[in-house]
């Protein structure tokens, strides 16, 4: 209810703006990048020319090499189908168990809550790095043992907003009437709850991408990740740093790769008040 | 967004514009990778010695031949079973206490029992005796006083231990005190005024540990540090284009190599091991990762180790065709996705490296490619270097890439008898007992006679060379950036010593 | 403004929460690193000794020396029964009392988080604002680009990107290194701008549904000034998500600083935390441990009672 007079006394919007599609647009082409690129350009991202490394982009390698000679659109290419993944999956199994026990927690109150936020406590207070490095450890150079690192940490972060949020939000009379009123929860969390708590979150959760890629990145730069020679976006990121005067193109390409990324994500989920 | 950010910077230049621009240069700042972590000189000894604080009894110089440090004179009795050093009179430890034979046979029983350079000498005890220092062996060892080189043996003043054997404080007889020390990070330091030696140009000078080669190029670029060590192949050739330093190369007796293990069923014969080498390009790893072409290694012992080097041995090629053909004579065939196999299993191999020095895991992953032209399967695993030894010892161990140092001490025996002697070492062969190079290394250690110890090093680069229980890939330059005022820098091949005493500013 | 039963149960609640954080994170940090593979006593040799001296006869050595030989029960209690009585131990690798190394590195640390967040909220208050009162304007949409870009670009690329600005270029500032307030400027605007990046947007989400709520319509109706709805109203609002998420954000603060403490040479607690865990110094490991741990419990408090301090009605359940 309150939204329809809110939304009645802002500027008319469009329900689907067009930075929305360009968004929506830019995610599945992506997508496509990542899943038929590496047939399309049909490239070998782990074949090395030692002879040629560090090359500016030519019609033979269009972005250019890497400090091993390998051929950079192919080894972006093939990093967009890990870095995806992992942001992917690293978002929504940190996000989604996170605001659903914020609102729990939030709307049962009492032992329930406390007995949440003293666990979420606890893992914030664990240093994250000694989980995230312990699982790089127990299995070194695979990809998952990261990304269950990273969901584990990251959790935290939308359960706490979550619920400092929907305590707010459900003190509010409107709320409290709807409830007395009789509505069940479903009706407050899509009516109250997803409305305003929502931008907030979907923010959170398009950074958070950004989030897992560079967490890669920063694990690489104290020598902790993926097996060479696989590519992805963060591990090239701390490699091509030491060439970066060199070639400082070179180690832009994967973090402009990601802040399409992000803002691809930003366009389509936050399109209305963008 | 702006406005923070000029206010910073305003702030930042009030408190930066006295230091940048300072005149009185009376001090100088040194950078390098290693952090010191310790009082003890088992821990922190490179780091105390190279900057002058403590010494050794024995001292080298740039050219590795032995020169007196805090002993006088050394001698060995006709049977090589004990040797007599004199100590020099008249030194005083930065705490003002006279150091005399019974401190200094101290401090070297404390560095016997662990780990270091001691240890590789087959010594029997340590003791004082009327001012002079008794060492008895057990054999005969003729490089006991190069190993007295090493920055294991510095002498520290019993005040630096404390009644529970912790390492409490640096208290040495260099050029040069412990002000303050901020571990890992930094140690400052000032000019010891009782040396009893040259005392040092300069008043103070300052260590900053920087683990990053890219900080340590902007640091020596900025004018931060006067002189900065260990700087990457790309920091490297940006610094030679800047003006206000000299960027300077030397080689050194580290090689970078890969020691494979030779129990292990697919590298038993030494002609499987050929093969690999020869699949090597070390002309394209050491113009790309290390970027000095000319050090691709030909043999293990670089020209700089002269005694070791052999100037007509035949050198390693890169022959894929060949170590093809090697490895069919063995028996391996390609499968459908060009992995050799034989007998229904794979030529797959796991090396282990580690990323300490930057440049090893690269090449691990050059390796892994030009093997995979040859038909080997690698898999590279970057982790501790410590997997390095363990896998020898639990023989788990396939192949492991690393960069060994053979000038620790200006005589290598030590480290060559540690390598390639009975059981092989740790960081040198595995499951290769070669009888003639056991021999012959005994020969080398024990003998004083010039014409057996070469005709033995003779033996044992040859047999190295052949049979390739170690693989050599690049041999290493030793790079350092120096500001162009600073006067009277030198650099030291067996990274021993910085000379900070004998530096000074002038035009 | 507090009422002081508000804030006596507030210490007495976090008093509780600190003893179980201390006993916790010791147990499971000591459990995590005894689940880690390889052998401690080789990781600790190379930690020591560097890889020119370090073999398995030193490893032995340390392995007789710690005791690491013990049953891993009786290292737990140990440490534990020290820990009762305010000791931490000595580290096993540089051997020094890890109270004295910890009181250096968490100092600077501490400086160094403090002085990124508050350049992040320098930064991140008036662009969130000025974004957050008209969403969808000009600077609205540049400072997202700019925060996507600061979000997804690491922060050893910014470092370095400031270090080649500011003191190689100009030659203002220093590269690297800790002696003086100078050395703290690039890594504190290194950390500050990537957490603004974040911070900057949820403050600005924040005052643009703190402007269209109802209240503001009712506040505006009833004749209050513009202005002063915002500084009363919609800043108040507004206040609370972003403090919450500071709290969220200073529990990652301590230790994200690993990075910018390796590429600006600046002795603190995340770089001696990472070379903790890779060398298997476990006293070191738990110490760091118990004292983040610990310094969370008490930034929780501050975050919490600062919330209060926005809006009481919260403290009810609190």
């Amino acid at each position: 209810m309150s939204n329809q007079a809110i939304l009645a006394t802002l500027p008319v919007e469009r329900r689907f703006p067009i930075w929305r599609v360009l968004g929506i647009v830019l995610l599945l082409f992506l997508a496509v990048c990542a899943v038929m690129g590496p047939d399309l350009i049909g490239v070998d991202p782990f074949k090395q020319s030692l002879m040629h490394t560090l090359q500016s982009p030519s019609a033979e390698h269009w972005l250019g090499t890497d400090h091993l000679g390998r051929d950079m659109l192919a080894r972006l290419l093939s990093g967009a189908q890990l870095s995806l993944s992992l942001a992917a999956l690293s978002v929504l199994t940190a996000a989604i168990p996170g605001t659903i026990l914020g609102i729990v927690a939030a709307w049962r109150g009492g032992w329930t809550e406390r007995g949440l936020t003293l666990f979420a406590d606890a893992v914030l207070a664990l240093p994250g790095l000694l989980l995230v490095l312990m699982l790089a450890a127990i299995s070194p150079g695979s990809w998952w043992a990261l990304y269950v690192g990273l969901s584990l940490t990251l959790w935290v972060e939308y359960f706490r907003y979550t619920r400092q949020r929907a305590r707010v939000v459900l003190s509010e009379p409107s709320v409290e009437s709807s409830r007395l009123l009789g509505f069940g929860p479903m009706h407050v969390v899509r009516r109250h709850l997803i409305p305003e708590i929502g931008p907030g979150l979907l923010t959170i959760a398009a950074f958070g991408a950004a989030t897992a890629v560079t967490a890669v990145a920063a694990l690489g730069f104290v020598s902790v990740g993926i097996r060479p020679p696989t590519a992805e976006w963060g591990v090239m990121m701390t490699q091509l740093l030491p060439y970066w005067r060199e070639a400082p193109f070179l180690i832009f390409q994967p973090v402009i790769c990601l802040v399409i990324t992000v803002l691809a994500l930003h366009l389509s989920v936050g399109g209305r008040k963008l | 967004m702006f406005k923070p950010l000029s206010i910073a910077i305003l702030a930042a230049s009030l408190f930066a514009s006295p230091i940048a621009f300072s005149a009185d240069k009376t001090s100088v700042k040194i950078s390098a990778p290693w952090e010191i972590n310790s009082y003890d000189p088992a821990v922190s000894g490179f780091a105390f010695h190279r900057l002058q604080v403590m010494e050794t009894l024995v001292d080298a110089d740039t050219k590795g031949v032995l020169i007196p440090g805090l002993a006088t004179e050394w001698s060995a009795t006709e049977d090589g079973m004990s040797w007599t050093l004199t100590v020099r009179e008249g030194v005083k430890f930065h705490n003002g206490t006279t150091m005399t034979a019974e401190f200094v046979a101290k401090s070297l029983i404390t560095a016997l029992a662990k780990p270091g350079m001691l240890k590789k000498a087959p010594i029997k005890s340590i003791e004082a005796k009327d001012g002079k220092i008794l060492i008895q062996m057990e054999k005969p060892f003729s490089a006991l006083p190069a190993l007295l080189t090493h920055n294991t043996t510095v002498i520290s003043a019993p005040a630096s231990i404390d009644a529970e054997g912790n390492a409490v404080a640096a208290i040495g007889t260099g050029p040069f005190t412990v002000d303050t020390f901020t571990p890992p990070q930094g140690l400052s330091l000032k000019r010891n005024d009782d040396y009893w030696g040259d005392k040092a140009l300069l008043e103070s000078a300052s260590y900053l540990a920087t683990s990053r080669a890219e900080t340590r190029a902007l640091i020596a670029e900025s004018g931060d540090a006067d002189l900065v060590f260990n700087l990457d192949p790309s920091g490297f050739a940006h610094l030679k284009d800047v003006d206000s330093v000299t960027a300077m190369a030397d080689a050194i007796p580290r090689v970078v190599s890969l020691k494979l293990n030779a129990s292990h069923k697919f590298l038993d014969d030494a002609r499987a091991r050929q093969a690999l080498s020869m699949a090597i390009n070390r002309q394209g790893i050491a113009t790309a990762i290390t970027r000095f072409p000319e050090a691709s290694a030909t043999q293990l012992f670089p020209p700089v180790l002269s005694e070791w080097h052999d100037k007509d041995l035949k050198p390693l090629t890169n022959d894929v065709e060949a170590a093809k053909k090697l490895l069919a004579d063995l028996g391996w065939k390609a499968g459908d996705d060009g992995v050799l196999t034989r007998d229904g299993e794979r030529f797959k191999l796991l090396l282990r490296t580690f990323p300490d020095r930057p440049e090893l895991p690269l090449i691990a992953t050059a390796l892994q490619d030009q093997w995979g032209e040859i038909g080997v399967e690698l898999e590279v695993s970057v982790s501790s270097y410590s997997e390095i030894p363990k896998g020898h010892k639990d023989g788990s161990l396939e192949v492991a890439l690393f960069a060994r140092n053979y000038g620790l001490t200006p005589d290598p025996i030590g480290t060559t008898l540690a390598d390639f002697g009975k059981g092989g070492g740790d960081w040198g062969a595995m499951g290769w007992d070669n009888a003639t190079v056991i021999d012959a290394l005994d020969k080398i250690s024990q003998t004083s006679d010039a014409s057996v110890r070469s005709e033995n090093i003779a033996t044992v680069v040859k047999a190295v060379h052949d049979e390739l229980p170690l693989i050599p890939v690049v041999w290493y330059q030793h790079t350092v950036s120096v500001a162009k005022d600073l006067k009277g820098y030198v650099v030291d091949p067996l990274e021993r010593n910085y000379g900070l005493s004998k530096v000074s500013w002038g035009k | 403004m507090l009422q002081r039963s508000v804030f006596w149960s507030a210490l007495a609640g976090r008093a509780v929460q600190a003893v179980v954080v201390a006993v916790v994170v010791g147990i499971i940090s000591f459990a995590m690193m005894q689940a880690l593979p390889g052998d401690s006593a080789y990781r600790i040799a190379a930690g020591r000794y560097g890889y020119d001296m370090m073999d398995a006869a030193s490893a032995d050595q340390v392995r007789t020396e710690l005791g690491l030989d013990q049953p891993v029960v009786v290292q737990l209690v140990s440490w534990l029964g020290s820990l009762a009585q305010f000791d931490l131990g000595k580290s096993s690798v540089s051997g020094s009392p890890i109270a004295e190394e910890l009181k250096t590195q968490m100092g600077y640390s501490l400086l160094l988080a403090g002085a990124g967040l508050l350049v992040s909220l320098l930064i991140a208050i008036p662009v969130g604002i000025m974004a957050g009162l008209k969403p969808g304007g000009w600077f609205d949409r540049f400072s997202l680009a700019a925060s996507i870009f600061f979000r997804a670009i690491p922060a050893f690329a910014i470092g370095v990107v400031l270090m080649l600005g500011f003191a190689v270029h100009t030659k203002l500032l220093p590269v690297a290194g800790f002696k003086g307030p100078e050395y703290l400027v690039l890594p504190a605007l290194t950390l500050g701008l990537g957490l603004a990046a974040v911070s900057s947007r949820v403050i600005r989400d924040a005052v643009s549904e703190a402007m269209s709520a109802e209240w503001r319509l009712f506040s505006r109706t009833k004749g209050l000034s513009s202005k002063l709805t915002l500084s009363r109203h919609v800043l108040r609002n507004a206040a609370l998500p972003v403090v919450a998420y500071v709290g969220v954000q200073l529990a990652f603060l301590i230790e994200g600083v690993v990075i910018i403490e390796s590429v600006f040479a600046w002795p603190g607690i995340g770089h001696a935390l990472v070379h903790a865990i890779f060398g298997r110094d476990v006293p070191m490991v738990q110490g760091t441990a118990l004292a983040l741990g610990l310094m969370y419990v008490v930034l929780n408090l501050i975050v919490d009672l600062t919330c209060h301090g926005i809006d009481p009605r919260r403290s009810k359940t609190a």
